[in-house]
């Protein structure tokens, strides 16, 4: 085992661990023959440093041990990432409400979302642990907790509010949803129409005893639906109201925002998207950065030994001392 | 080289307790099911909405107190079941610092104004026209009640219509702690 091969190993398996924190989702970094690759690597630098400090590679190989210990920290805070973070796994849930996340022994509270968050499709979903600060993520940011990365995925939702033809406003259930009290649409279903799948909801207006389904209708197909100029091209939701005996009281498309009249009811969809959670195991970052300082430490240590420790011709002045 | 190395493992050793060490504090029940139930010994969250008067209110204005929340609606036929023994319960508590708040979901101002002036229900009555209090205490139906202690977090939630007598016995937890 010579030192090239071992820092070129270090190399290796820095690079690996680094890749699966930068991209946590990625399937490979779940995978048996990720964790083994970092372990027979953590075996090689092990087994090079062991001889190294015996003195088998010289001065140069002495000093080279501190990056490879640098390195055996990166790769063995993959290892463990691999072996003790969670599973991936996608939380949906209604704003307002709160998931349990056991593997981080957590609690995701999903932040209330009115008609212009769910447009603006920025809410945070905060993260609680007992003895520990609040961990807010944002849409666009990440953010690590143990062996895990917490970031979110934005998923399609409407805010629908619905009033009655004097204008009352009218309570919204959602009664085959856990959260039975929200008007905020998360369209965990598909229907199928004219050969596409479609994001699909359904919610109860139960002082008028009305359901209602709801089908998430994409940009590409409102250009050839009955919708103001303005709107073509834009989502929109389809709703179509049935009593609560099954009988249908009609069909109407409502453009993003806009009020649509149907069986006695005023209903007005606000389209956006609410965040999904997105939980992966991912390597400790503190743990992660100190390797791999640790490991440039190391280098830089050996370099100054090689540049210290070489043919004194180098630096052997003249014979005319001139 | 041996010295630092050992210092390097201590290094990690610490990382790794430092990341995995669990913390302090109050527990979150994290096995529960879901519904109001789950809730008990969780903050109370609080949103701002208006009274049926017009005049801004929320929960949080009532920290300090002990506090019977109602979630209901007018169409909802056990809420409306429910009332008078709220307001009963109200009327009996509420010299003793007790505030029963009914916090109407997702209806006009209008609409629970009147059926509360109709009914003779003197608790003050919130408007969530967003229902934003039904999703936070995990509602499975209405009513739904929570009662919240004075220190601010929940000590019960129950899914269901009750009687005056399962609303005492609800609430006597919350006053017992003082």
């Amino acid at each position: 085992m010579n030192r090239v091969t071992a820092l070129a190993v270090s190399v290796v398996c820095i690079g690996l661990v680094v890749a699966q924190d930068v991209a946590p989702l990625a399937d490979f970094f779940h995978t048996w023959q990720y964790a083994t690759a970092l372990a027979l690597g953590a075996l090689v630098l092990i087994a090079y440093a062991n001889a190294a400090l015996k003195g088998q590679d010289g001065m140069l190989g002495k000093r080279c041990t501190l990056a490879i210990a640098g390195a055996l920290v990166v790769t063995l805070t993959g290892i463990v990432s691999g072996l003790l973070g969670p599973d991936t796994q996608r939380v949906t849930h209604a704003p307002g409400t709160v998931a349990p996340i056991p593997d981080l022994h957590a609690a995701a509270f999903f932040t209330a979302a009115d008609a212009q968050s769910i447009a603006a499709g920025n809410a945070p979903i905060v993260i609680r642990r007992p003895g520990h600060r609040d961990v807010e993520v944002g849409p666009n940011e990440r953010r690590f907790l143990q062996s895990s990365v917490l970031l979110l995925q934005p998923t399609h939702a409407a805010f629908v509010e619905v009033r009655d033809a004097s204008g009352d406003r009218l309570t919204v259930t959602q009664p085959t949803n856990a959260s039975f009290l929200s008007p905020v649409l998360l369209f965990p279903n598909e229907q199928e129409i004219a050969g596409k799948k479609l994001p699909f909801d359904t919610f109860a207006v139960p002082a008028l005893q009305r359901v209602v389904k709801t089908v998430y209708l994409p940009g590409e197909m409102t250009t050839s639906l009955r919708v103001p100029p303005s709107y073509a091209g834009k989502p929109a939701l389809l709703f179509a109201v049935d009593d609560d005996r099954g009988s249908s009281h009609g069909i109407a498309i409502a453009p993003d925002g806009l009020d649509v009249t149907i069986a006695g009811m005023r209903l007005r969809g606000t389209i956006g998207s609410y965040p999904t959670l997105v939980v992966a195991s991912a390597p400790e970052p503190i743990a992660l950065a100190a390797g791999v300082a640790l490991f440039l430490a190391g280098i830089t240590w050996m370099l100054i030994g090689f540049v210290a420790g070489r043919p004194a011709a180098l630096t052997v002045k003249s014979p005319s001392g001139s | 080289m041996r010295t630092f190395l050992a210092a390097a493992a201590a290094i990690v050793a610490v990382l790794v307790v430092i990341a995995f060490y669990p913390g302090g504090g109050p527990k979150l029940n994290l096995n529960a099911t879901g519904g109001p139930r789950m809730l008990a010994g969780a903050p109370a969250q609080s949103f701002p909405v208006k009274r049926i008067d017009g005049a801004a209110d929320g929960l949080d204005r009532y920290r300090g107190q002990v506090v019977v929340m109602n979630l209901w609606a007018t169409w909802c036929p056990p809420c409306r079941e429910e009332m008078p023994a709220l307001q009963k319960l109200y009327e009996e508590y509420h010299p003793r610092g007790v505030i029963v708040l009914g916090v109407d979901q997702g209806e006009a101002s209008r609409v629970a104004a009147k059926y509360a002036r109709e009914h003779g229900v003197t608790y003050p009555i919130l408007i969530d026209e967003d229902q934003q209090y039904g999703r936070a205490y995990a509602a499975v139906g209405l009513p739904t009640t929570i009662v919240i202690g004075r220190d601010g977090h929940i000590v019960k939630g129950i899914d269901g219509q009750l009687t005056l007598a399962q609303m005492r016995e609800a609430l006597a937890p919350a006053l017992r702690a003082q």
